[in-house]
Order: C-alpha cells, then sequence, then structure tokens
C-alpha cells in the first residue's frame, strides 16, 4: 500500500494536519499547503454546484498521470484527503480507517480543540504504524 | 451512458464553444408531476432537443430556479479545470496533467493541448478515461474543421469561428459512438 500523503481539512477548509509518508509529490512550503488545502476546499463546492444532474456531492476522485486524490467528507464537514499512486486499490478502505483513527485518537482526546491544527502524538504514532508499518 | 455537455477554452481563459445535451433529460421530466427540486426548463427552451449556443447570443429566458445560465456554468467549469490544473502541476512538477475528476453523480474528463487549448467533458460516472476521445477530437476536428478553415479567425475571440457545420456534425457523430459504446 503506497500512500504518498495524507491532508485533513477542518469545516472551513482550513489545514488542520498534513503528513508525507512516501516519495513522489514534491515538497512543499507549509504555506503552500494551506493554500492548496484552501483551493481545494472551493473547488469541492464548486463541483457540486456545476453538476448537470441535480444533486451531486462534492469531488470524490481525482486522477492525474502520477497520483490520484480521494476526498472523503465525513457528516461534520471534515475532509481527508489521500493521495496515493495511480493504480493503487482500496483507497475506500483506506480513507475509513483514517477516519477511525481520527475518531479515535483525536476526537476523544480531551485536550484536542475542534477545529484547530491536529497535534495529537497517539494519533501520529498510530497513522504511522498503519500506513507504513516497516517504518 | 450519457454525456451532460462539452466545452472548449482557448489561451485567454475565454470559452469558445459550449454543447450541452442534457435538455434531453430535462424534456423527458417535463411528463413527471412537478416537485420542490424540479428542474424543469421554460417553455421556451423545451422544443429544442439540445442547447449549442455561440457565446454571444442572448439567453432568451431566465434559467430556472437553482439553474445556472450557459455561460455561468462554463466560467464556473473553467475556474474549477483551471484551479485544479495548477494544483496538480504544483505537486507533482511542471509536466504531469489532470486527467479527470469524479463526483457521486458526475465526471469531468480533461485534455490540454501544448497550445493551451482546453477541452472539458461532462460525463456520466461509469464512463472509462475519455482523454484519448478528446484528443480524437482536437485532431480529427478540431484541427481539421476549425484550425485548417482559412475562413477563420486565429483567436476566436467571443467563440467566432468554431462553431462551424462540420465541425458540429462530425462532433455529434463522434459522441454518439462514444456513448453507444
Amino acid at each position: 500500500m503506497v500512500i504518498l500523503s495524507i491532508l485533513i481539512l477542518n469545516k472551513a477548509g482550513g489545514l488542520i494536519y498534513q503528513r508525507h509518508f512516501n516519495e513522489g509529490l514534491n515538497k512543499l512550503s507549509s504555506n503552500d499547503y494551506l493554500v492548496l488545502a484552501g483551493t481545494f476546499h472551493g473547488v469541492h463546492a464548486i463541483t457540486s454546484r456545476i453538476s448537470p444532474v441535480p444533486g451531486s456531492g462534492g469531488l470524490e476522485v481525482l486522477e492525474s498521470d502520477q497520483f490520484r486524490v480521494q476526498c472523503f467528507q465525513t457528516l461534520t464537514g471534515t475532509k481527508l484527503l489521500i493521495f496515493a499512486e495511480p493504480h493503487q486499490p482500496n483507497i475506500d478502505v483506506i480513507c475509513r480507517r483514517v477516519y477511525e483513527l481520527y475518531a479515535d485518537y483525536v476526537m476523544k482526546n480531551p485536550f484536542y480543540q475542534i477545529e484547530m491544527p491536529i497535534r495529537c502524538e497517539q494519533f501520529d504514532r498510530q497513522l504511522v504504524a498503519y500506513i507504513k508499518p516497516k517504518q | 451512458m450519457p454525456i451532460y455537455s462539452f466545452y472548449i477554452f482557448d489561451r485567454h481563459c475565454e470559452c469558445i464553444y459550449v454543447k450541452q445535451w442534457l435538455e434531453r433529460e430535462r424534456e423527458r421530466s417535463s411528463f413527471r408531476p412537478q416537485t420542490a427540486n424540479s428542474t424543469i426548463s421554460s417553455p421556451a427552451t423545451l422544443s429544442e432537443k439540445r442547447v449549442s449556443t455561440p457565446i454571444d447570443a442572448p439567453t432568451n429566458a431566465r434559467p430556472p430556479h437553482g439553474r445556472l445560465s450557459v455561460q455561468d456554468d462554463a466560467k464556473l467549469v473553467f475556474g474549477v479545470v483551471f484551479s485544479l490544473r495548477n494544483m496538480v502541476r504544483k505537486l507533482s512538477g511542471p509536466d504531469d496533467n489532470f486527467i479527470s475528476y469524479r463526483t457521486s453523480s458526475y465526471k469531468l474528463h480533461y485534455y490540454e493541448t501544448p497550445t493551451n487549448l482546453k477541452f472539458v467533458m461532462l460525463t456520466d460516472i461509469r464512463m472509462d478515461n475519455l482523454r484519448v476521445a478528446l484528443h480524437q477530437i482536437y485532431i480529427n476536428l478540431y484541427v481539421e474543421f476549425v484550425t485548417k478553415n482559412p475562413l477563420s479567425p486565429v483567436e476566436h475571440k467571443g467563440g467566432e469561428g468554431v462553431a462551424c457545420e462540420l465541425f458540429e456534425l462530425g462532433l455529434e457523430r463522434f459522441v454518439q459512438t462514444i456513448q453507444d459504446v
């Protein structure tokens, strides 16, 4: 399972978590990631608006030559962006597992402020153990 | 598998060609009783099976509640496509190309030529990657009937010179073959 990177956006489109796992994407500055997150949030909203069929959700999968992004939007408006290689199967399973880890180690952390950047060591550790077990 | 619409944008960020096939869907829905979320178009456009508008033609009726006019739709599509293309370039270098994206109810396919001409097609989600098809539209239809047309201008400001008859006919036929596959 080769996941390139994971981004988590809050309800307002702000970046609250970003981590690289494997080589494949350019390393950008943290400001660039913030801008990227904001852009994605806006694009996600517009994609549901330009839908030719009424009642569309937002963007779910984005494909390019060298990577593929899957966006999982939770019922609370949090977006989990998983960047992976183009032919990686089962990204849905990975999305759901990351969401589970988020619910367990971030939301249940009593010191975590909602919508603020995630600084939970347990979440980091569990995520790395799941995504990159041999590290 | 239905194809919903097709757009061409030039390198000056202008929409030079729009073709929508969704009017057919709306026409069929006119026989069902009206619901709160109805997208039934106004009587003026119901008689046409499809809308193919040059960009500076005036819109004859106000679009039904919640639906955008064709020009606004084109602008939004361009914005989305432009932002995603820049995002992809930033993340994996200037050689990477954004191919397509999918939502829960439609799929958008994108192809950009080396001259920064952008071809965008919105289809049903089950449609496979249409990049090759868009490339063929470019080579066999656009280059043949628009670029090689001695009467068409070099820059298609406002969409002039693009919607010529041979191009439209060729496009219809080509889209039929894709839809039937």
